[in-house]
């Protein structure tokens, strides 16, 4: 039986329990039946040790649930990161990084004995050539090393890092490192140059930050290389509610962020149906390259030219899209409420706005798929004069919901009871 | 070589090796015992790393330190130097070199500045490019980052963040009206959501108590330096702790339409709490939310429509059922516009 250890060596084995653990949190050791009791037991235990300051429990009857819980605008660097920084190593790995970084810092280029003979030497520690050579070339290829050839042999040498070489960036690049960890996409990578420069983020925080995506950046590296190179991709998608796993052909165009969920999507050309889909990427398990796509272009001007059309990540029917029309009156006070305006005009995303009277403004938009848009109505709840879609079933389902509502709300005077699925 | 071959998960970047550059720099600068050792570790570690470190740096079997022959019980590093900095991997600076194409990167230098940088990562290749990027919900009203004003404030903001220095700003108020006062600034805040920055400064009031105001850095009309330092920290978080609401939101979510799914992540940047109630298919959430952005929290609210039911506070489900009752008497008042 392998002891218990704080590090793994693989990401995706955790990758779903940090998630469950972040976004649901309810969940007890029976919800985690895929796997056995004793995994469930270990990686509760490392992930209450990584994010111990975050760590709640919750005791239900004899069932606990272990939950992680974060206010992510008061957070300095996004806490999921550490999953990132949970990679088991060796004793040589260890020694050999720090060793190796600190003979050669001096500038000076030595040949492989010298360094073997030079590690002897200054630190007492011996070590065979091979195993040195192998870790300088994983440093080399990595960038941590300079490696040139002098007659037959190799010399390797440090790489001086930047606050040395360019001292008139700093702080600057400090400060922009500390910000990008927290507001660009592989901010993780950020978050590791602040360590390795011993700094902190002293100055930013972020506002309404979903954290979870970092668990998803693995993934998006061969998608992001894909679509550079006009490649098509071979996905594994796990569906998020019928749990099958499939694997499809597609031609990778866009990555499609949410600012207001944190979900993260890949918008791709789908050659078997012929048509514009997205995947979730946390729904992505495995991508691998396949060949290059001749028609690339083709399918980039195709989603350029939907685009403006789509008001999430719904393409609607293709390939000829029947847009869909929806028309919302929005009543409201100019002098008191004049946010409600901006509101519309900020967050209509493209529709237009015009004013019928004072105090009634009607916003239209044609969409793909109008159902993406019936959230971002019922926002307005309490203004809604009228709302027309020229699906009759989605017109319908939004005044089915404010009836609900209203029925949860006021029924007998007290609120009414959920209905059940 | 391909930047997008190499991985994050990387033992390069492992939370042990950091914890062990921390320690051996401090070591550069003395020797440290054993509870030096320890400390550090549980500062930079996970709750359980200590006990896999130090005992592996005491007994030798990560070969770092060797007892002191000074002073009994203390340890000595064999490096030469301290680790930091470090220099950075392919994959950071193809990271950096990626940042180079954002809008917003340009706001933390000079054109000098990012001349050079462009010069030194000149050989690098960018980890991804902006563009294969799209922000399809965000508000289209962000700051102006390409604006030449702007950036000359966030850089004067920055400098004066770091040198706890007062400066004199002249700030439109949301009202339309000219403010003219002295702010200390503290911390920046980006919203991805609208693309904003906004500003945590220290001010004093008229009976000379502190307070943080908060300023949206594009409202900012001018800045001048002034002379006064501020000699000691400001410690905001206590200014976010008086504004954590007093009584939590409290929803219940059924599992209809995949609520919950959706609840949960669009929550998920809350403090929260989630319990699974004995009625089949319904849960209870409880989020602990700053009171300024309650109005947000309601709208956010209001979009999941009857899958999501507010439950308490009182006065939070007040002000649901007056917008639903409001929404009841508007369509009782206009014939047609419903079933």
């Amino acid at each position: 039986m392998s002891k218990y250890k704080e590090l793994i060596r693989q990401f995706e084995k955790i990758r779903s329990y940090v998630r469950d653990f972040y976004v649901y949190g309810f969940k007890t050791r029976d919800d985690f039946y895929e796997k056995s009791g004793r995994t469930y037991d270990n990686h509760r235990r490392r992930i209450e040790s990584w994010f111990s300051d975050y760590i709640r429990t919750d005791q239900n009857g004899h069932k606990k649930s272990v939950f992680l819980t974060l206010d992510s605008s008061r957070m300095a660097i996004n806490p999921l990161y550490q999953s990132w920084k949970s990679k088991t190593f060796t004793a040589n790995d260890v020694c050999l990084r720090f060793f190796l970084s600190d003979l050669l810092a001096d500038g000076q280029l030595r040949n492989l004995e010298t360094i073997a003979d030079e590690i002897q030497k200054y630190y007492h520690c011996l070590f065979d050539t091979q195993t040195i050579r192998r870790k300088l070339a994983f440093y080399e290829k990595e960038g941590l090393i300079l490696k040139k050839k002098e007659g037959k042999q190799y010399l390797y040498g440090g790489i001086k890092p930047l606050p040395h070489t360019h001292p008139n960036l700093f702080p600057a690049l400090w400060l922009a490192v500390s910000f990008f960890q927290g507001a660009a996409p592989f901010g993780f990578l950020g978050s590791t140059i602040l360590d390795f420069w011993n700094k902190n983020n002293d100055f930013f925080r972020f506002r309404s930050d979903y954290l979870i995506h970092t668990l998803e950046d693995e993934i998006l590296l061969p998608i992001l290389r894909a679509m550079e190179q006009k490649y098509q991709i071979l996905i594994t998608v796990k569906s998020t509610k019928r749990h099958h796993v499939n694997t499809t052909a597609v031609t990778p165009l866009k990555i499609l962020t949410s600012t207001q969920t944190g979900r993260r999507y890949l918008c791709a050309w789908q050659e078997s149906s012929r048509r514009l889909s997205t995947f979730r990427l946390d729904s992505i398990q495995n991508v691998d390259l396949h060949k290059p796509d001749m028609h690339y272009d083709n399918h980039m001007e195709s989603f350029q030219h939907t685009l403006p059309l789509v008001w999430g990540v719904s393409f609607g029917d293709q390939p000829k899209i029947r847009a869909e029309t929806v028309t919302m009156q929005i009543v409201l006070d100019e002098k008191e409420e004049a946010f409600i305006l901006t509101r519309l005009q900020r967050e209509g995303r493209g529709g237009s706005l015009k004013q019928l009277k004072p105090g009634l403004y009607e916003y239209t938009r044609l969409c793909a798929d109008a159902t993406e848009l019936l959230p971002w109505a019922k926002s307005f709840t309490g203004r809604i004069h009228s709302f027309h879609c020229s699906n009759p079933a989605i017109e319908k389902r939004f005044w089915e919901d404010m009836q609900k509502m209203q029925e949860y709300y006021f029924t007998t005077g007290e609120t009414s009871q959920h209905e059940h699925p | 070589m391909n930047i997008h071959e190499f991985s994050l998960f990387s033992e390069l970047y492992t939370c042990y090796y950091q914890v062990i550059a921390r320690i051996l720099h401090e070591a550069a600068h003395h020797p440290l015992t054993r509870r030096q050792m320890e400390k550090l570790a549980r500062q930079y570690g996970y709750d359980e790393s200590v006990l896999s470190i130090v005992p592996r740096l005491i007994e030798g079997e990560w070969p770092f330190f060797q007892p002191d022959d000074l002073v009994s019980d203390t340890y000595v590093s064999v490096l030469k130097r301290s680790p930091f900095p470090q220099s950075l991997t392919n994959l950071q600076k193809s990271w950096l070199k990626a940042l180079m194409s954002d809008s917003r990167f340009w706001l933390f230098f000079t054109d000098s500045q990012l001349k050079e940088l462009t010069e030194a990562l000149s050989d690098v290749a960018p980890l991804y490019r902006t563009a294969d990027f799209f922000l399809f919900d965000q508000y289209g009203d962000p700051d102006p980052f390409p604006s030449v004003m702007y950036r000359e404030h966030l850089l004067l903001l920055l400098h004066a963040i770091c040198e706890q220095r007062f400066l004199s700003i002249s700030y439109l108020s949301q009202k339309g009206k000219i403010l003219n006062h002295t702010w200390l600034p503290c911390r920046l805040e980006y919203g991805q959501r609208d693309g904003k920055f906004r500003l945590y400064s220290m001010t004093f009031g008229k009976t000379g108590r502190k307070r943080i105001d908060v300023l949206n850095v594009a409202r900012i009309l001018s800045i001048k330096n002034t002379d006064r330092i501020y000699p000691a920290g400001v410690d905001i978080e206590r200014f976010f702790d008086r504004t954590l609401c007093e009584k939590p939101l409290v929803l219940e979510i059924t599992t209809e339409r995949n609520a919950l799914e959706r609840t949960m992540l669009h929550f998920s940047c809350y403090q929260k709490k989630v319990e699974r109630l004995k009625k089949r298919g319904i849960y209870r959430c409880t989020i602990y939310y700053d009171k300024r952005w309650e109005t947000e929290l309601l709208i956010q609210v209001l979009s999941f429509g009857p899958v999501v039911k507010v439950l308490e506070p009182k006065s939070f489900l007040e002000q649901i059922q007056k917008r639903v009752q409001n929404q009841s008497l508007l369509q009782q008042t206009t014939e047609g516009s419903f079933l």
